[in-house]
């Protein structure tokens, strides 16, 4: 490829934005992305780094190529379908699910980190620019054509595999085993697959029709997805090993974690996971035209600062409800993402912090009015993710408060970890060697069900990585078998 | 992909027997078990408790008690032939089989038709059961199967009387249901009572089994959206823990239920529910 020296171009490409005023009051996506045009001109701010160097591959959790995706945007920028095309291609060596990725992953911690352009300008936007990617091909059915030259290329091997939980660990496993030439079927407990891309992330911030066309490649891939299967219940992972050569549990960290406070079971004290399920999964900000109900009042408390409060509180705001985010550590604490931050605030969510919930007050029907916090003070130790160590003051401050979101995290889902022979640590994660096997020798896991709580990405990390580790498993039980 | 309707049936006024291809939870459910289904594109997760399945040929028998827009909505549109989108099961914890002994396993109204697997395998495994329905006459359900399947089997039913609206028939039943419950445990012994029913039921009930200090278990039916552990919405407070129904329960120690609070919770939704009933009839009225 032909480089020409371009000058340094220190300030990003835009993207367009739907102003707060206007996107609080409906479930549309906030961020429109960029156009070719646009993409382009922040490809070539992009300086190029080689492969073997460059820093953003090295924080991609997948170790996309990203310098090789984004040269091609420059490379073919007179012809926008060929650009798209082998940039796609580049990325899908990588990652099957790029529309989400460039939409949910907390770029500024991984690839943009220690992007290069960083030391005279702002950082290249990587994630707008995979998201353009994922988006244009999408639309003028660029993925389904390279997909259809990836399908009569796939050698069958004979060999299924089954994969519990059909959210970003278990899809991009799925993804990968059946390009291997794999038989694979996913095992879905809920009506919809998807995972937290479906019940957890919301629509203004990752469009749900772009999640099933995500999914659908899949099943062009020959995916089998069985909806309603509930792993320990309607199917045992033992019986799963009768059927199937190899499994992958990636069943996430489904159990939403309580604050242990009296009065938490008072009406209208949700957890995110009930609260974010209503409204994105069963579409209870339709009802009554869809109906599931969501009751959301005037004055809303979210409890805690990650990327899920961060969701439930801009979920609220679309009610027309005042919230406040409530959260026991300082602003510098704060796990979310930055642009769900800034899109929080812009769009009117308030912050306090340093309170931690003591109480939760109920009116004569049971429902919650106010809830009832101990102020918090920062010490100077700090604990081991290098937060800074709290404690709490003696002092109280109530907040009223009609609806209650607790947003504190989540633990693995009981019904799997209660398989026998799974070994599993004190906190109900599942135990997996440096290949991601369990011990249960065949059964591997990854994401949330082997973190406790993580990121999209890195669920699809562990997918990845645990769909090569069950390829190698399954080569050599081939092998054997021929041998034998 | 779904499920066929092979047959649908009204069991009594406004109870719908619906027979649903189903071999997954066919194969698995046990006693005490549910399913969550969902019926259409637009459509919510309902628990329901499969009465009677065989494994073999795959399918679970589910009974709805008309009350709200969706079971109306299944009532009208859903034909032997149809499918149900959903069926995600089974979910929950079967019920204990063991000997108890002597077993009062009270169904109110629509409770019933989930007495009836759990009453069954109970008198099965060696038990003796008596099972008590208290119900308005015309949802008197399942008569012969409890009388072919129980030591005895009793019908507790009453009138409705022209002009009562939900609360006076909640209050009827809960009368007859006390009364009938204390009559019998006056005059015999008993060690084990078992009941499902609505919150304010099971409640009334419990109070006079304390009384007797007789073993009592329940199940609930707090509001459940996925029914695997996974939002808690359905969560209750038992023994001073948090619990939640669909992976700890259905059935729980009666004397350890917070009551009141449960009481509460179901009815957390009762006004938006009755504004989606309302908007259904008034479709339903529009499209005449």
């Amino acid at each position: 490829m032909a480089r020409k020296k371009p000058k340094l171009i220190k300030e990003r490409v835009p993207t367009i934005e739907r102003p707060a005023e206007e996107r609080v009051h409906d479930f549309k996506e906030v961020n429109l992305g960029y156009t070719f045009e646009l993409a382009v001109k922040e490809a070539e701010r992009c300086l190029q780094c080689p492969a073997e160097y460059a820093p953003c591959i090295k924080g991609c959790p997948v170790h996309i190529d990203i310098p090789g995706f984004i040269s091609k945007l420059v490379e073919y920028r007179d012809n926008p379908d060929k650009a798209v095309k082998e940039a796609l291609n580049v990325i899908w060596a990588c990652n099957s699910l790029p529309a989400t990725t460039g939409r949910v992953c907390p770029q500024e911690d991984q690839c943009e980190k220690n992007c290069v352009m960083g030391k005279v300008g702002d950082k290249v936007n990587i994630g707008k620019l995979e998201r353009f990617v994922a988006d244009y091909a999408r639309e003028k059915g660029i993925d389904d054509e390279l997909l259809f030259e990836i399908v009569p290329s796939i050698e069958k091997k004979g060999q299924s595999v089954a994969i519990i939980g059909a959210g970003p660990a278990g899809l991009t496993a799925a993804g990968e085993l059946a390009k291997d030439g794999y038989d694979v079927t996913i095992y879905e407990a809920l009506h919809e697959p998807g995972g937290v891309l479906m019940y957890g992330i919301p629509e203004f911030r990752l469009p749900k029709d772009i999640v099933e066309k995500e999914i659908d490649k899949l099943r062009k891939l020959g995916v089998k997805i069985l909806t309603d299967h509930i792993v320990g219940k309607t199917v045992t992972i033992e019986e799963l090993l009768q059927e199937y050569d190899a499994v992958f549990i990636g069943s996430g960290a489904g159990t939403p974690r309580l604050v242990r406070a009296p009065g938490v079971n008072l009406n209208g004290i949700y957890t995110a996971n009930e609260f974010l399920t209503r409204v994105n999964l069963m579409k209870a900000y339709l009802f009554p035209q869809y109906d599931t109900p969501v009751k959301v009042g005037k004055k809303v408390v979210v409890i805690g600062a990650g990327n899920t409060a961060m969701d439930a509180a801009r979920s609220a705001r679309r009610f027309g409800a005042e919230v406040t985010i409530a959260y026991r550590r300082g602003e510098e604490d704060v796990s979310a993402r930055v642009e769900e931050v800034a899109h929080a605030k812009e769009e009117g969510v308030k912050f306090v912090y340093f309170v931690n919930p003591a109480e939760f007050i109920g009116d004569e029907n049971g429902n919650v009015k106010a809830v009832k916090f101990e102020k918090m003070r920062p010490l100077e130790e700090r604990d081991a993710r290098g937060k800074r160590k709290i404690e709490g003051t003696g002092e109280y401050v109530t907040l009223e408060a009609d609806t209650v979101i607790i947003a504190i995290g989540k633990h693995p889902n009981r019904l799997i970890i209660n398989t026998p022979g799974l070994e599993v640590d004190r906190r109900g994660k599942i135990v997996v060697d440096e290949n991601l096997m369990t011990s249960i020798p065949g059964v591997f896991a990854g994401g949330d069900a082997i973190r406790g709580e993580a990121t999209v990405i890195l669920a699809m990390g562990d997918g990845r990585r645990a769909a090569k580790a069950i390829h190698e498993y399954l080569t050599k039980k081939r092998e054997e078998k021929a041998n034998a | 992909m779904g499920y066929e309707i092979l047959d649908k049936k009204e069991l009594a006024m406004n109870e719908v027997l619906y027979k649903v291809h189903a071999p997954h939870v066919a194969r698995k459910v046990r006693p005490g078990q549910f399913v969550i289904i969902r019926a259409f594109p637009t459509g919510e997760r309902i628990p329901l408790t499969p009465i009677k399945w065989d494994r073999e040929e795959g399918w679970i028998e589910l009974v709805t008690f008309v009350r709200g827009k969706t079971t109306m909505r299944m009532a009208n549109e859903l034909r032997p032939g149809d499918e149900l989108l959903n069926v995600a099961g089974p979910l929950g914890n079967p019920a204990p089989m063991k000997k108890f002994g002597r077993i009062l396993a009270i169904g109110l109204i629509t409770g019933m038709v989930e007495v009836f697997p759990i009453a069954r395998a109970w008198q099965e495994f060696g038990n003796d059961v008596t099972t008590l329905h208290v119900t308005p006459e015309p949802m008197t359900i399942l008569k012969e199967d409890f009388e072919r399947s129980v030591s005895r089997h009793i019908v507790e039913s009453y009138q409705l009387q022209p002009g009562w609206g939900m609360n006076e028939i909640a209050q009827e039943l809960v009368r007859r249901a006390v009364a009938k419950v204390r009559e019998l445990l006056e005059g015999e012994h008993w060690d084990l009572v078992f009941i499902v029913g609505p919150a304010g039921g099971e409640k009334a009930v419990f109070e006079v089994v304390k009384e007797y200090g007789i073993p009592m278990e329940a199940d609930l039916h707090p509001i459940m959206v996925d029914g695997t552990g996974m939002c808690g919405s359905c969560r209750i407070l038992y023994d001073g823990e948090v619990k939640f129904a669909c992976i700890d329960g259905p059935g729980f120690d009666a004397y350890k239920v917070d009551w009141d609070q449960l009481i509460h919770r179901v009815g957390f939704y009762a006004d938006m529910e009755r504004r989606a009933l309302e908007e259904y009839l008034k479709s339903l009225r529009g499209s005449e």
